[in-house]
């Protein structure tokens, strides 16, 4: 077995670096995903169409695109929430689409029926996270791992039982293992059965949904070194999905990076770990943890918030509400982080609602009188430095808000920045170039219709700022919420 | 059951806040007895953070319990001393219970359980991994931590309280004069105070968030909360139980910067506990490591993560993937961590069954050794290298319970690579 030992992913690495240097791959993707959208609805019983409630989309999946390569390891990461699973699961057909496409083998997924989906849910299997609730109590450690053969009605009898036992040793179990029920099993054998299970039909496609995170770090290595070797073994084709960076730079090939039920990033593995492109995947990485004494002093500047729910995203980039990068129009000329403390605050007005009645109690002042101690408490509590950074028009319009929220008149503060702060990061929603490493932000490569969005929106700003080009929602609708 | 116990010679300090000693702490379960915290010492100095770090199971969460003296039947604290330095408690308790004061220092064990309940708050606070868990989901955010700060304010007026505070927390006085009339507070002091609170761990529109319910929190604002409730008794040691295992890391990241900003401020200790390398290395000063109810390893950071002398130290420092340094093959301990079900545990190094440098001499329970300064570890090969001749044979433990589900874990290509790698 010690054939197992060579580090083969070190030969599969090689051949990234080598495939980066082309622009685009030769070779034909295993599984091809394009535009996949997964909706739910709220507010859609009958009681709320007599109420006439209107019903609520939530786009779990919201127009996601990549492929995964023969042979390779494609791994997913983001917050919880932000649809990897629900990616994973609706283009396996666990879950009915939205909208939106999935090729296997040059095959449409959503099309298939009788024999070919039959075939198609041999060659491609999912194994899930929880290594306590995925198998059944009741089955053996054998009979698991058998069912899918059985279903299938592959092999005599005896073969599938002998097939059965084969697998389970190759996982790392002993024979006298497979007549055991689940609960006689540890966490990290019970991934072993899963994972043996998911190979009995000799898939070529194995979507692995965060296969190791309930598992301790010294069982989920050896879980990881398995997933390996059988990947080599087999010839498998791997989507990994995980939330733990490190797990999935040393699995993967490529990886994609999801944010709100979109794919914001994609590339080989070295690439979005060394040089990130889109700010969001930056901002993930520098605040993972190091197991290293350099740790302490090392400076992470958390992203700030939480991620928006996906029942009212924000229009444009959906990272925009979070990220620190977010682009000024061209006429404001402030240090990134104080305009970027300009679009919290606008945020916050628009969005979240800013509780007003705390700023006068903190301003010392509930009877809401003293303007001037409000403004000052505005300006020190929601800037790091007003004094420095403002001047000139800047000051005057951060002037004016700030009376006009004094006054209790939100809608008029939002107008009044909007009208000088808007972004081109809420008015367009960028895109997934055609690249090897494409990342859907502004500060990048776009494509060409929305280059031509953001020349319509420059071109139309100051008049109308504010009003949304692409397909975001208007961020008028947005600031609807705010008292 | 627990070894001969040789005398910790580990280097104490002047500075230590909180000394714990040979603690023991057993649940009585149907299954048998469950040796969860077995023996176990170390000091927190002031305002530092003590990190203890382990797999699943091992005992870090009891030992947490045990330090607030929250263990609930079954289980009972057995044994061991918590001293804690509090020249104020040493003095009122030194002519009555002498044999609970040692200088400035108390064991917190040897008081009542009235005097041990009123430290809870201004002396040690706990957050825990499920902060869904910690509040009651029938009352609002704003009430319970209300209701945490009147609980200190009575522990203040109490005459027997512990040291009267000095340090504010920062925010002062803004909100004197504040009229809030419809609102239906335990006081409305307590009220201003707990909203200052949960601005204080960064919570937008704390006012609003008061009067939310647990469950209109998103797990980070909730965790946030916790971190406030915890605070409200201004205490001199929080017990952090896995703080951000359920939060994503983006928010993890928010969570560390705020208690380790909050530590800085307030000078507080903190007992951290996590099963993640990389929160100990973010955020601890000194570490231990925690094996089958066991420390296994202590000393500095730098003790334990660059000089790591004990095989499971080892072991798990090259299980974690690294971020920056990608590509190797893992380097896995073989097997699993046992159940700690005392007639399953044999009176041996409780790691042996997965040690790759086991030897005949390990079959005796090692006592702590010190290896130099503050560094410490259970393990026989502080005193001497591994000697092949010694080695146990391939399989010793096999059959045995505590081994059993244990030896087949790790496959053989795992325990090959292992051996392989073990020598260099
Ligand atoms: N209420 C209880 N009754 C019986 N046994 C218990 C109880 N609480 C804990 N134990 C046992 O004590 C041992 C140590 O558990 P503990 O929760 O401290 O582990 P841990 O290190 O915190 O693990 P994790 O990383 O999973 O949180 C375990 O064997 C556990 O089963
Ligand atoms: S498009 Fe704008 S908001 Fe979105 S990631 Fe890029 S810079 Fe940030
Ligand atoms: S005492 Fe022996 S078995 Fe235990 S950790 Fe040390 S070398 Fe390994
Ligand atoms: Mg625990």
């Amino acid at each position: 077995m010690t054939d197992h030992d060579e580090p083969h992913d070190d030969a599969r690495r090689t051949d990234d670096t080598r495939r980066t240097d082309d622009t685009r791959r030769t070779d034909e993707p295993l599984v091809s995903v394009r535009g996949l959208e997964k909706y739910y609805y709220e507010q859609d019983t009958l009681i709320d169409r007599l109420l006439r409630n209107d019903p609520v989309s939530i786009k779990a999946v919201d127009g996601v695109d990549f492929d995964v390569y023969p042979g390779e390891t494609l791994g997913v990461v983001g917050e919880s929430g932000c649809g990897k699973s629900t990616t994973a699961e609706t283009l396996m057909r666990l879950r009915e689409p939205t909208g939106g496409s999935v090729t296997f083998d040059g095959e449409e997924v959503f099309e298939m029926d009788g024999d070919r989906l039959s075939e198609f849910r041999k060659r491609a299997q999912v194994m899930f996270q929880d290594p306590f609730s995925s198998l059944d109590p009741r089955m053996t450690a054998g009979q698991i791992v058998r069912e899918p053969l059985e279903i299938h009605g592959v092999g005599t009898r005896e073969e599938r039982r002998e097939r059965a036992a084969d697998l389970l040793e190759r996982v790392g179990l002993s024979a006298d293992q497979t007549d055991r029920y689940p609960h006689e099993f540890s966490g990290g054998q019970r991934q072993r059965i899963g994972f043996a299970r998911a190979l009995a039909l000799e898939p070529e496609f194995i979507v692995l949904d965060e296969p190791v995170s309930a598992l301790d770090v010294s069982v989920q290595a050896q879980v990881l070194n398995l997933l390996s070797d059988m990947q080599a073994e087999f010839d498998l084709t791997y989507l990994f999905i995980a939330h733990d960076l490190s797990v999935v730079r040393h699995i993967c090939d490529r990886v994609a990076v999801m944010y709100l039920g979109e794919v914001v990033e994609v590339g080989p593995v070295d690439e979005i770990f060394e040089n990130p492109d889109h700010p969001y995947t930056e901002a993930l990485l520098e605040s993972v943890p190091r197991a290293d004494t350099d740790e302490r002093d090392r400076e992470v500047t958390a992203l700030r918030g939480d991620v928006p729910s996906p029942r009212n995203p924000p229009s444009g980039c959906s990272f925009r509400t979070r990220c620190p990068k977010v682009i000024p129009p061209d006429e404001v000329d402030l240090p990134q982080k104080s305009y970027t403390d300009v679009t919290t605050l606008r945020n916050r007005i628009e969005r979240e609602g800013l509780d007003l009645e705390f700023v006068w109690e903190f301003a010392g002042d509930p009877d809401r009188e003293d303007t001037a101690a409000f403004k000052e408490t505005m300006r020190e509590e929601m800037f790091d430095s007003f004094d420095a950074d403002f001047a000139g028009e800047d000051a005057a319009v951060m002037d004016e808000a700030f009376d006009a929220l004094a006054a209790g008149e939100v809608e008029t503060a939002a107008e009044i920045l909007r009208e000088r702060y808007a972004s081109v990061c809420e008015a367009v929603n960028p895109e997934l170039p055609d690249s090897t490493h494409p990342a859907a932000c502004h500060l990048r490569d776009q494509p060409a219709d929305v280059r031509e969005a953001v020349a319509a929106w420059e071109a139309d700003d100051g008049a109308a700022a504010g009003g949304a080009v692409g397909d975001g929602a208007p961020a008028e609708d947005a600031g609807s919420s705010a008292d | 059951m627990v070894d001969d116990d040789i005398p910790s010679t580990v280097a104490t300090s002047e500075e230590d806040l909180l000394r714990v000693e040979d603690l023991e702490t057993r649940f009585f379960t149907e299954e048998g007895q469950v040796n969860a915290v077995d023996g176990v010492s170390f000091a927190v100095r002031e305002s530092d953070v003590f990190g203890i770090v382990g797999e699943s199971g091992s005992g870090k969460s009891v030992t947490a319990l045990s330090l607030l003296d929250l263990v609930e039947s079954p289980g009972r604290i057995t044994g061991g001393h918590i001293w804690y330095r509090n020249a104020d408690l040493a003095e009122e308790h030194r002519e009555r219970t002498p044999e609970a004061v040692d200088g400035d220092f108390v064991d917190v064990l040897q008081l009542s359980e009235g005097q041990r309940r009123a430290l809870r708050g201004p002396s040690f606070s706990m957050i825990f991994q499920d902060a869904m868990s910690a509040f009651n989901p029938s009352l609002t955010v704003g009430e319970q931590i209300a209701e945490a700060v009147e609980v200190q304010r009575r522990a203040e007026a109490n005459p027997r309280s512990v040291r009267s505070k000095t340090q504010g927390y920062g925010l002062g006085s803004y909100l004197s004069g504040l009229v809030l009339p419809q609102r239906d507070f335990v006081n409305r002091q307590s009220k201003l105070e707990a909203i200052e609170l949960l601005e204080k761990v960064g919570i937008p529109d704390p006012a609003e968030r008061a009067d939310e319910y647990p469950s209109q929190f998103s797990g980070g604002m909730l965790q946030r909360a916790m971190i406030a409730m915890a605070l409200a008794g201004e205490p001199d040691v929080l017990v952090a139980d896995e703080p951000t295992t359920a939060l994503d890391v983006t928010i993890q990241a928010q969570i560390l910067n705020l208690l380790k900003d909050l530590q800085a401020e307030t000078d507080m200790s903190i007992v951290l506990i996590t099963h993640n390398l990389g929160v100990v290395a973010r955020m601890c000063d000194r570490v231990g490591v925690m094996y089958a109810g066991e420390i296994v390893e202590r000393g500095t950071l730098e003790d334990v993560f660059d000089d790591p002398v004990h095989p499971y130290t080892q072991g798990l420092l090259g299980s974690v993937p690294d971020l920056d340094r990608p590509g190797d093959r893992l380097h896995p301990i073989k097997g699993n961590v046992p159940d700690l079900i005392d007639s399953h545990m044999d009176d041996r190094c409780y790691f042996a069954d997965r040690c790759p440098k086991a030897m005949e001499r390990c079959l005796d329970p090692p006592g702590e050794r010190q290896v130099g300064g503050e560094h410490a570890a259970r393990c026989v090969l502080v005193d001497g290298e591994y000697d092949e001749s010694e080695a146990l044979a391939d399989g010793y433990f096999e059959g045995s319970t505590a081994g059993d589900a244990a030896a087949s874990e790790g496959s053989t290509a795992d325990a090959a690579a292992e051996e392989a790698t073990s020598d260099d």
